[in-house]
């Protein structure tokens, strides 16, 4: 190995980026060039400045202003949604629990409590714990109202003490998502209802829900 | 706020929350000074809130939230780039005091420390911007090329060779500005 060489191999060297046997051969060289030695302590006295730099500039920022930041950021972004939690465009695999109810096309001629396959999930104890569920709609529904039944021993977050919960929705055709952040303050479980009514129709889900 | 709001805020905390640091800091070193960066900051939170759904799919989170907000500042440069650089004077720094960063405790590498990065902000104005954030982000940062990559868009080799230019362009600045180089 010849200085040239060294030079231009000092950044990937420093950077770590260089094939050990490289990295080997350089070490070497530069342990008998004092040229290259010099090289190598200025480069690494300018990553060292930088480095300083980095956290010297850097203002901190306080668990305050990231708290105010997420309270403006929800209270912006949900009106942004127009009071609509449904939403499309699925990708790619969902990190948390998800139960996957299907809405036919026949959706509201069905009986209630039609799903043949009942989904569960098992929650720990004392643990948020949020759920994605997942409705697929063959067709746009406006002003329905999704009531959610909750078993013994699980509360959704900041509801605490309600079995019951009501509000107004809509549905996009397509898959939309309710997120459901749950707590399970009990070793109970069974069975959460999820019941969907729109106009004179109406159709239950069921999500099994085990504790641990 | 209704059940499913609520539902969502806590979602949303639980998922953004582990990367607020990291993005607080891209923002301040997109935007060069505080007040800018914590107002692309709360603007780039503000546009993710609503794509909950998509937050929640994503695998890399990290890389997904650093591109919207380098987009987004893109996008906007000029309403947030308006102080390009954050000012430092010897008395205060905005970030670590001297004490709180590796090393010695001795005055006169303290100052010789001050010095340097005072040289530095100095070169950084000499800089283009491109060169500047692939400086800050890379050796100041310590993000990988490949995550930079993600960020920006821009091929590592690309990053790569502007990285090595800027570099040797800092050198070559703080080489002729007048004081003595440290070390």
């Amino acid at each position: 190995m010849n200085c040239k060489l060294i030079a231009e191999q000092i950044d990937d060297f420093l950077d770590g980026e260089l094939a050990a046997a490289e990295s080997q051969s350089l070490e070497t060289h530069v342990s008998t060039c004092a040229s290259c030695e010099a090289i190598i302590t200025k480069e690494r006295e300018l990553r060292d400045m930088l480095q300083d730099y980095g956290e010297s500039t850097m203002p901190c920022a306080d668990a305050a202003f990231f708290d105010r930041s997420i309270a403006i950021a929800a209270q912006t972004g949900t009106r942004r949604q127009r009071n609509r939690w449904v939403m499309t465009g699925f990708g790619g695999a969902v990190a948390a629990a998800m139960a996957l109810w299907i809405v036919s096309g026949v959706f509201f001629s069905a009986p209630s409590i039609t799903e043949p396959t009942v989904p569960s999930v098992t929650m720990t104890l004392e643990q948020p714990q949020t759920l994605n569920l997942v409705f697929a709609s063959a067709e746009v529904l406006e002003n329905a109202t999704m009531t959610v039944f909750l078993p013994e021993g699980v509360e959704v977050a900041g509801f605490a003490g309600q079995r019951e919960i009501t509000w107004m929705t809509s549905l996009d055709e397509g898959r939309n998502i309710l997120p459901l952040t749950l707590i399970a303050t009990s070793p109970v479980g069974g069975e959460l209802l999820a019941t969907l009514r729109h106009e004179d129709d109406d159709k239950t889900f069921r999500l099994q829900v085990s504790i641990i | 706020m209704g059940p499913l709001d609520h539902s969502q805020r806590t979602s949303f905390d639980a998922l953004i929350k582990p990367h607020l640091d990291r993005l607080y800091r891209l923002s301040f070193r997109l935007a060069g000074n505080k007040a800018e960066a914590e107002d692309l900051f709360q603007d780039v939170l503000t546009k993710i809130f609503p794509r909950l759904d998509e937050l929640i799919e994503i695998e890399e989170p990290g890389s997904w939230l650093c591109r919207i907000m380098y987009n987004h500042f893109i996008d906007n440069r000029r309403r947030y780039a308006r102080q390009r650089l954050v000012s430092v004077s010897e008395d205060r720094l905005p970030g670590k005091s001297l004490e709180e960063l590796p090393g010695n405790l001795d005055p006169v590498a303290d100052a010789e420390r001050l010095d340097n990065i005072m040289r530095l902000q100095r070169a950084f104005s000499e800089l283009s911007e491109d060169h500047r954030l692939v400086v800050l982000l890379h050796d100041s940062e310590g993000y990988k090329l490949t995550e930079i990559q993600d960020v920006t868009g821009t091929p590592v080799g690309t990053l790569k060779s502007r990285l090595h230019r800027a570099r040797a362009r800092l050198r070559e600045i703080l080489a002729n500005d007048g004081t003595e180089s440290t070390g």
